[in-house]
C-alpha cells in the first residue's frame, strides 16, 4: 500500500515536471544549437581592492593608458573567454554568497547596502569594483505656503543655506553608509572631469560649509524670527502652531535612514517634523507634481544616478536651480538671484569662448549655488560590483561592470586564455530585444553591447572615447569655440566658418526613399560649428564579418543614416510617432553628412552639436556605423523588422505596438520570431532591398540573397535574428529560465588583451610628507609622492597638482600649483609670505592630485604646527 | 390507453396513470428546482465574480490615485531622457517645455490617461468579464510579448510544476499521515507532530532560507535557485532531472513549513469522526484497520477533504510571492508582485478574473460533488440546497 502511493507520488511528480520540459519543448526560441548611485570614505581601500585583483590580472598591463596599446600579448583575438553564462539574481546578499561558493563568478550589479557591502570585506576569494554614479541630496520645497497660517521655512535661502551646517555628512557616511560614500557639497559629480579642475573651489566651500550645527541654529533662529515664528519651550511656533516639517522620505535605501536623521536634526533645532515615507512612484506625484504653495512636503530625499562618467557638468546650475531646469510645478518655485540665474544660463548655454572663462563662470556658480541651496548635496555614493578574485575585468568608474562597453574586451580567469565564466545580474531579459526601439534596461543594453562592434569606445576613467573600428578622426571646429583635445589619436583643427556642401545629405525623403542634398534643403549656405571626418581602415570590409557570416559592407553603414530618419517621416512604411522627438532633437544641431569615399570608407559629419573634448564628438563619430540606439545590427535584419512592421504585424517601439495593439519586435524570442522567420522567406524569395533606391547602390549583385540566406541558416542554428559583429555572439537565450549564453565569436579581428590597459583604474594614492613644525614668516617645502599600485605616477599622466592651506580656524590662507620634481615626485613650497599669515597652531596642507588616466581626483593632507 | 387503465388491487383502484404523472411531475419538479438552484447559483456567483474584480480594479489602481503616479512617471520619464540628450539641452527652454509637453501627452494617451479613470474602470470590468484579457501595460512576457496571456501562461507551467508537486505532496502526505495518527491518538508519532505543530508558524521560505545555506552554501550538494542549471541542458530528460534537483530545497521548504501544522488540523479532524459510535462498532466488530480508515473515517469526510482539494489546486494559480523569490523560481507569484508594484492593471485584473472565474466554478461544482458523495446533501424545495 505504501508502496503504491510513493508511486503514485512519484508518477505526479514526473507527470508535472513534464509539463514544463513539454513546454521547453514547444517553444522554438529554445531547443536550438550553437555557431561559429556614492565619496568613499576611504579611497585607499577601494584602490587597493581594486589594484591588487587587477595587478595580478594584468601584470603586463601599461598603467599609461593615454598612449595607444605594445604590441599583443597573444595569438588570441576577441575576447579571453569561450562561454559566458548569464544568471539572474536579484538578492545581493545571495549572490555574494554564491560567489563565495563558486556558483557565480562575477555579480554585475551595483551594491551599496553596507551590511552586503561588510560581507565582501569578510569574505575571501571575493574582489569588488568600486564606481561613484550616484549621489543623494535633499530637496527642498522653496514655496511659500498659500494658507496663510502656515510657514515654509525652506522658502528662505538663508535657511535652506543653513542646512549646510545643519547636517554632518560624515556621519552619514560612517553610520549610515557604512563607508560607501564621500561627502559631497556641489552639483558636480565626484568622478567628472570638472571635478578635478575645480577641486581647489570647492574644497573651499566644504571648509565653509562643514557641520555646525551651533552655526545653523544661529542662522535659522534670525530668519525664524524674521518670519515672524517664536521659540516656545524649544520649539518653534507661528500662529500659536508649531512649525511642521513634512519630509518625504524615499524607503527604497539608505535614504530611508538619512531622511530620518535629517529629520531629527531638524528637531533638535526647534522644528517639529512629520516624516512620511513613500516609494518613487508614490512620492513623485508630491514633490514634482504638487504646486510648491500647498507646502504638501518641505523636504524630500533625492538620488540622481549617472551611468557614464559626466565629461562637462556645465548644464548642472541651470537644472538644478533656476525654473528653466523643467516645466515642473517644483522648477517653477525656484528663484535664484539674478546674478546666479544669468551664470547658471550661460554655463547652460555654453556661452563662453575660452576654458578659463568658463572655469570662472564655474567659481562664479558654486557659491551662489551653496547660498541658494534649493538642494543640499549630501554624499556621492560608493557602490561596489563583487566579483571572484580569480576574475579580471574594467569597470566604468560612474558606471560600473555594466557601464562599460569595454568589459567584454577584459573580462577572464586570471591567467587563462578560454573557458567559461557565469556572470549573474539582478534581472534579465527585461524587454524586448530589437536594435530600432528595444529593451534599454541596463541588465539587457549591458549583455548586447558584448554582442556589437564600436567604432570608438569610452575609457572607463575618463569618459574620453578611444578609436575601436576607425583609422583616424579629424575635428575641426569653429575658432571660437573651447574645443581640446587630451589624446594623441585624434585630430584638431579650427576655421573661421565651416561651411557644409552641397552634396552633404542634409534629411530624407521618405516618400522617393532618398537623401535631400544641402543644395536642396537650406534656402542659403548652411554652415556648421563642426565637421567630423571619420576614415574606416582599408580593410574594414575584409576583417569584420557579421555573426551570421555575411560580409559587414557599406551598405549597412547607409542602412543606419537611413533609420536615422525614416521612422520619424510621416510617409515612412515605419512610421512611429515615439521616434519623431529623438529625430527633431537631432535635426536640431545636425546639418549633414557626406560619405566622400567608400574605399576607405570616409565620411564627414556637420553638426552644432559640440563638446569640449574633440574626442566626444560622440554622435558624430557614431552616426554611420550600424550600432542603432539599442544594438548592433546589419541591414539585413533590419529590413525583415521593417517587413513584419510594414505589414502591421508587429512594431519596433513599445509606442507604437501598444497603439496598435500587437506584439513588440524580439528578436531573440517569443511570439515575434516567427513572423520574422515568414518575412524573411518572403525577402529571400523576392531578394529585397529595403530602401532601394539609396541603398541598392551600396549592395553587390547577390549579396541580399547571400545575407537572407545566411540568416536563415542562423535561425535554423540559433534559433533567433540577434546578429552583430562583435566580441560575443548570442548562443542561446532562455526567457522563462532566466538564461542567456553568449559565445566568443572566433572570426573578431582585434587581439584579445587590446584593452588590458584599463582593467585597472589608475586612481594615485597621494601621501605627502614634510616638516610637522614650521615657523611662521620662514620658507617650508613639502614632498609630495604620487603613486599607483606601489609605482611611480608618470608625470605625463597627472594634469595638475593642487594644494591648499587651512588655517586653525579651518579658513583657507593659500592655494596653488605644486611643481613636479620626476615621475611621482611633486614639491609644494610654503614662501614666508604664507606662512607669514599662519597664526599659531595647528595648520593643515591638503593636496589635490588631478590625473589624465581617471575623472577622480586624489586627496593627500598633512597637519602641521606653526610656531612665531 | 394502457396507461390509463384501472387496476382493481387488494380492493382499491389504482390509476396507474395518475401514478405515472405524479412521478414524472416529481421528476420534472426535481429537475426544475435543480435547474433553478443551478441558475440562481450562476448568477449569484456571477454578480460576487463582477464585485470582485470591480473591487480589484478599483483598489488596484487606488481608486484612481494611480493614475497620478502614472502621470508623474511618465514625466520623470520624459525628462530624463531630455536631460541625458546633449542637444536638447542648447535648445532654448520654450523648446524644450514644447519637447518635454508634447511627450507627456504623447505617453499619457498610450496608456489611456486621456479618458477619466471611471470610463476606463468599465472597460477594464468588460474585458475582463469576457475575458478578453488584452495587453500589459508595463509588464511584457518572459519572451517579451505584451498580450497577458502570454505574460501569464509562460509563467504557469513552472508554477504549476513547483507548486503542484509541493501542495499534492503536503495534501497527501498531511491526510494519510493524520488518519494513520487519528487511530494512534496519543502515541509518540502523535505526541511529537503535536509538537512540532508550532514550526508552521513560520512560513515555508524562511526554511528556505536555512535550507539554502546549508545543501547549497555549505555543502554544495543543491543549487541556490532557479528552475534549471544554466545553461539548461538540451535533452528533455536531462531538462527535467535538472528541474527536479531544482525542485528539491523549494518542496522541501513549503513541506517542512507547513507539514506538522497540516498533520495536526486533519488529526483533530479525523479524531472527531474516530470516535464515533459506528467506528467503535466497526472496530468491535474486528474490520481491520485499512477498512475501518476507509469505510468509516475517510467517507464522511470525504466533502471535506474534496473542498480542501479543490481549494488547494486553484490556489496553486497565484503562485507564492516570496517563496519564488528566494529560490529565484520564475513563477506567477513573483509575476504578479511585480504588476502590482508596476500598477499593471490588466494583469492585475486577468490575474484575479481567471481565480475568481475559477473559484466560482469550483464551489458551483462542489455543490454538486457534495450532493454525489454525501447522501445527505439534496437540492431542497423552494431552490435552496441544504
Amino acid at each position: 500500500m505504501r508502496m503504491n502511493k510513493l508511486l503514485v507520488l512519484m508518477m505526479m511528480l514526473m507527470l508535472s515536471v513534464s509539463v514544463v520540459a513539454c513546454d521547453r519543448g514547444d517553444t522554438p526560441d529554445v531547443d536550438t544549437p550553437p555557431v561559429g548611485d556614492e565619496g568613499a570614505v576611504d579611497p585607499d581601500v577601494d584602490v587597493d581592492a581594486d589594484a591588487d585583483a587587477d595587478a595580478d590580472a594584468d601584470a603586463d598591463a601599461d598603467a599609461d593608458a593615454n598612449t595607444e596599446p605594445d604590441e599583443p600579448t597573444t595569438d588570441r583575438t576577441g575576447a579571453w573567454i569561450d562561454e559566458l553564462v548569464v544568471v539572474e539574481e536579484p538578492d545581493a546578499d545571495k549572490a555574494v554568497t554564491r560567489l563565495e561558493a563558486g556558483d557565480i563568478d562575477v555579480y554585475a550589479f551595483t551594491i551599496s547596502s553596507p551590511q552586503t557591502y561588510a560581507k565582501i570585506l569578510d569574505t575571501a576569494g571575493i574582489d569588488y569594483k568600486t564606481s561613484y554614479g550616484s549621489y543623494t541630496e535633499l530637496t527642498f520645497n522653496p514655496g511659500q505656503c498659500a494658507d496663510e497660517g502656515k510657514i515654509n521655512p525652506f522658502a528662505v535661502p538663508r535657511i535652506r543655506e543653513a542646512m549646510n551646517w545643519l547636517v554632518d555628512r560624515e556621519y552619514i557616511i560612517a553610520e549610515i553608509m557604512g563607508g560607501l560614500g564621500t561627502p559631497r557639497f556641489v552639483p558636480i559629480n565626484g568622478a567628472s572631469a570638472d571635478r578635478g579642475a575645480l577641486a581647489a573651489e570647492i574644497r573651499a566651500i566644504e571648509a565653509k560649509y562643514g557641520h555646525d550645527m551651533e552655526r545653523a541654529d544661529e542662522v535659522v533662529t534670525e530668519e525664524m524670527e524674521a518670519l515672524g515664528a517664536e521659540r516656545v519651550d524649544g520649539a518653534w511656533m507661528y500662529n500659536g502652531e508649531p512649525v511642521e516639517i513634512i519630509g518625504i522620505i524615499r524607503v527604497e535605501d539608505e535614504r530611508q535612514q538619512i531622511g530620518d536623521y535629517f529629520a531629527n536634526q531638524l528637531q533638535q533645532i526647534g522644528f517639529t517634523v512629520r516624516p512620511d515615507y513613500k516609494t518613487s512612484a508614490e512620492a513623485a506625484p508630491i514633490w514634482q507634481q504638487s504646486e510648491p504653495s500647498e507646502c504638501l512636503f518641505n523636504y524630500y530625499t533625492g538620488g540622481w544616478v549617472s551611468t557614464a562618467i559626466n565629461r562637462d557638468a556645465s548644464t548642472n546650475f541651470n537644472f538644478f536651480y533656476t525654473p528653466s531646469g523643467l516645466p515642473r510645478p517644483l522648477w517653477q518655485a525656484y528663484t535664484p538671484t539674478e546674478e546666479f540665474a544669468a551664470v547658471s544660463q550661460r554655463l547652460n548655454d555654453s556661452d563662453y569662448s575660452s576654458l578659463e572663462e568658463r572655469a570662472e563662470l564655474f567659481a562664479e556658480a558654486l557659491p551662489m549655488a551653496l547660498e541658494d541651496s534649493a538642494r543640499v548635496w549630501l554624499l556621492d555614493r560608493s557602490s561596489v560590483a563583487p566579483l571572484r578574485d580569480d576574475v579580471s575585468v574594467s569597470a566604468d568608474l560612474s558606471g560600473s561592470i555594466y557601464g562599460t562597453t569595454l568589459w567584454p574586451y577584459t573580462l577572464r580567469t586570471i591567467g587563462e586564455e578560454g573557458g567559461s565564466l557565469t556572470w549573474a545580474s539582478a534581472s534579465i531579459l527585461t524587454e524586448p530585444w530589437n536594435p530600432i526601439a528595444g529593451t534599454n534596461w541596463i541588465y539587457d543594453s549591458t549583455l548586447y553591447r558584448a554582442t556589437g562592434n564600436w567604432p570608438v569606445m569610452a575609457d572607463p576613467n575618463t569618459g574620453l572615447q578611444w578609436p575601436q573600428r576607425v583609422a583616424s578622426v579629424d575635428v575641426l571646429a569653429q575658432e571660437d569655440l573651447p574645443v581640446g583635445k587630451t589624446l594623441d589619436w585624434i585630430g584638431l583643427d579650427t576655421a573661421a566658418e565651416i561651411v557644409v556642401p552641397d552634396d552633404a545629405w542634409a534629411d530624407w525623403d521618405a516618400e522617393s526613399q532618398t537623401f535631400i542634398n544641402a543644395s536642396d534643403f537650406y534656402t542659403e549656405t548652411a554652415t556648421a560649428l563642426m565637421k567630423v571626418t571619420t576614415t574606416y581602415p582599408d580593410d574594414l570590409f575584409d576583417t569584420v564579418t557579421w555573426h551570421d557570416g555575411s560580409a559587414f559592407s557599406a551598405a549597412d553603414m547607409v542602412m543606419s543614416l537611413i533609420m536615422n530618419f525614416d521612422v520619424a517621416k510621416e510617409a515612412s512604411a515605419v512610421y512611429d510617432e515615439a521616434q519623431v522627438p529623438a529625430l527633431d532633437s537631432f535635426m536640431s544641431t545636425f546639418k549633414g553628412f557626406r560619405i566622400t569615399s567608400q574605399d576607405p570608407f570616409t565620411i564627414e559629419f556637420y553638426t552644432d552639436n559640440w563638446s569640449l573634448d574633440a574626442e566626444n564628438a560622440v554622435t558624430s563619430l557614431r552616426a554611420a556605423w550600424p550600432q542603432y540606439g539599442y544594438g548592433e545590427a546589419p541591414w539585413h535584419t533590419v529590413a525583415i523588422g521593417i517587413g513584419a512592421e510594414t505589414a502591421g504585424q508587429a512594431a519596433f517601439s513599445a509606442d507604437k505596438a501598444t497603439t496598435l495593439e500587437i506584439e513588440q519586435l524580439n528578436y531573440i524570442a517569443g511570439p515575434t520570431l516567427e513572423i520574422m522567420d515568414n518575412v524573411l522567406a518572403e525577402s529571400a524569395a523576392a531578394g529585397t532591398v529595403p530602401y532601394s533606391p539609396t541603398l541598392s547602390a551600396f549592395i553587390a549583385d547577390g549579396e541580399a540573397e547571400a545575407r537572407y540566406t545566411n540568416l536563415a541558416a542562423w535561425n535554423e542554428e540559433k534559433g533567433h535574428f540577434w546578429v552583430g559583429s562583435g566580441p560575443f555572439f548570442l548562443e542561446e537565450a532562455f526567457p522563462v529560465e532566466g538564461n542567456v549564453v553568449l559565445n566568443r565569436n572566433p572570426n573578431f579581428p582585434d587581439a584579445s588583451d587590446k584593452w588590458a590597459r584599463f582593467s585597472a583604474p589608475a586612481i594615485a594614492v597621494v601621501e605627502v610628507d614634510g616638516p610637522g613644525r614650521v615657523t611662521a614668516g620662514e620658507e617650508a617645502v613639502f614632498d609630495i609622492d604620487v603613486s599607483f599600485d606601489g609605482d611611480a605616477y608618470a608625470m605625463d599622466d597627472v594634469q595638475q597638482v593642487k594644494y591648499l592651506v587651512f588655517d586653525a580656524n579651518g579658513d583657507m590662507i593659500s592655494s596653488g600649483e605644486a611643481e613636479g620634481v620626476n615621475d611621482g615626485a611633486w614639491q609644494v613650497t610654503l614662501d614666508s609670505d604664507v606662512t607669514g599669515q599662519l597664526e599659531a597652531g595647528s595648520n593643515r596642507l591638503e593636496v589635490v592630485v588631478v590625473s589624465n588616466l581617471v575623472a577622480l581626483p586624489s586627496l593627500g593632507s598633512m597637519d602641521f604646527v606653526t610656531t612665531p | 390507453m394502457a396507461q390509463d387503465a384501472a387496476t382493481l388491487k387488494d380492493g382499491a383502484l389504482i390509476d396507474i396513470g395518475a401514478v405515472e404523472t405524479s412521478a414524472k411531475k416529481a421528476t420534472r419538479d426535481a429537475y426544475l428546482r435543480l435547474l433553478r438552484f443551478t441558475g440562481l447559483r450562476l448568477v449569484a456567483l456571477f454578480f460576487t465574480v463582477v464585485i470582485g474584480v470591480y473591487l480589484t480594479i478599483l483598489i488596484a489602481n487606488m481608486g484612481g490615485y494611480v493614475d497620478e503616479i502614472r502621470r508623474a512617471q511618465i514625466r520623470e520619464g520624459v525628462d530624463l531622457r531630455m536631460q541625458a540628450d546633449p542637444s536638447m539641452q542648447r535648445l532654448s527652454a520654450e523648446e524644450r517645455d514644447k519637447f518635454i509637453a508634447g511627450e507627456v501627452a504623447r505617453g499619457e494617451k498610450r496608456v489611456g490617461l486621456d479618458q477619466p479613470f471611471l470610463i476606463r474602470s468599465f472597460t477594464y470590468l468588460r474585458n475582463a468579464l469576457t475575458l478578453n484579457l488584452g495587453f500589459a501595460e508595463q509588464l511584457t512576457s518572459d519572451s517579451g510579448s505584451k498580450q497577458v496571456r502570454n505574460v501569464i501562461t509562460e509563467r504557469l507551467p513552472s508554477t504549476l510544476v513547483l507548486f503542484g508537486t509541493s501542495n499534492l505532496l503536503l495534501f497527501f502526505l498531511a491526510i494519510f499521515a493524520a488518519l494513520r495518527l487519528s487511530r494512534r491518538y496519543g502515541s509518540f508519532w502523535d505526541k511529537l507532530v503535536m509538537a512540532l505543530a508550532p514550526t508552521s508558524a513560520a512560513p515555508g521560505w524562511f526554511f528556505g532560507l536555512f535550507l539554502i545555506l546549508i545543501f547549497a552554501g555549505l555543502l554544495q550538494w543543491l543549487p541556490f535557485g532557479g528552475m534549471v542549471e544554466s545553461p539548461p541542458p538540451k535533452s528533455t530528460s536531462a531538462y527535467a532531472l535538472s528541474v527536479m534537483k531544482h525542485m528539491i530545497l523549494p518542496v522541501m521548504a513549503t513541506l517542512i513549513g507547513a507539514i506538522f501544522l497540516s498533520i495536526y488540523n486533519w488529526r483533530t479532524f479525523f479524531l472527531i469522526f474516530s470516535s464515533e459510535d459506528y467506528v467503535e462498532l466497526a472496530k468491535a466488530k474486528g474490520l481491520p484497520d485499512s477498512m475501518i480508515e476507509r469505510r468509516y473515517v475517510l467517507r464522511p469526510t470525504l466533502p471535506n477533504i474534496i473542498t480542501s482539494f479543490a481549494l488547494m489546486i486553484i490556489s496553486l494559480w497565484t503562485g507564492a510571492i516570496i517563496l519564488e523569490t528566494v529560490f529565484n523560481w520564475p513563477g506567477l507569484g513573483q509575476l504578479y508582485f511585480r504588476a502590482i508594484g508596476l500598477f499593471d492593471t490588466p494583469v492585475i485584473v486577468a490575474v484575479t478574473v481567471v481565480y475568481a472565474y475559477l473559484l466560482g466554478l469550483t464551489v458551483f461544482m462542489l455543490d454538486f460533488l457534495y450532493a454525489l458523495v454525501d447522501p445527505r446533501v439534496r437540492v431542497g424545495k423552494g431552490g435552496t440546497g441544504r
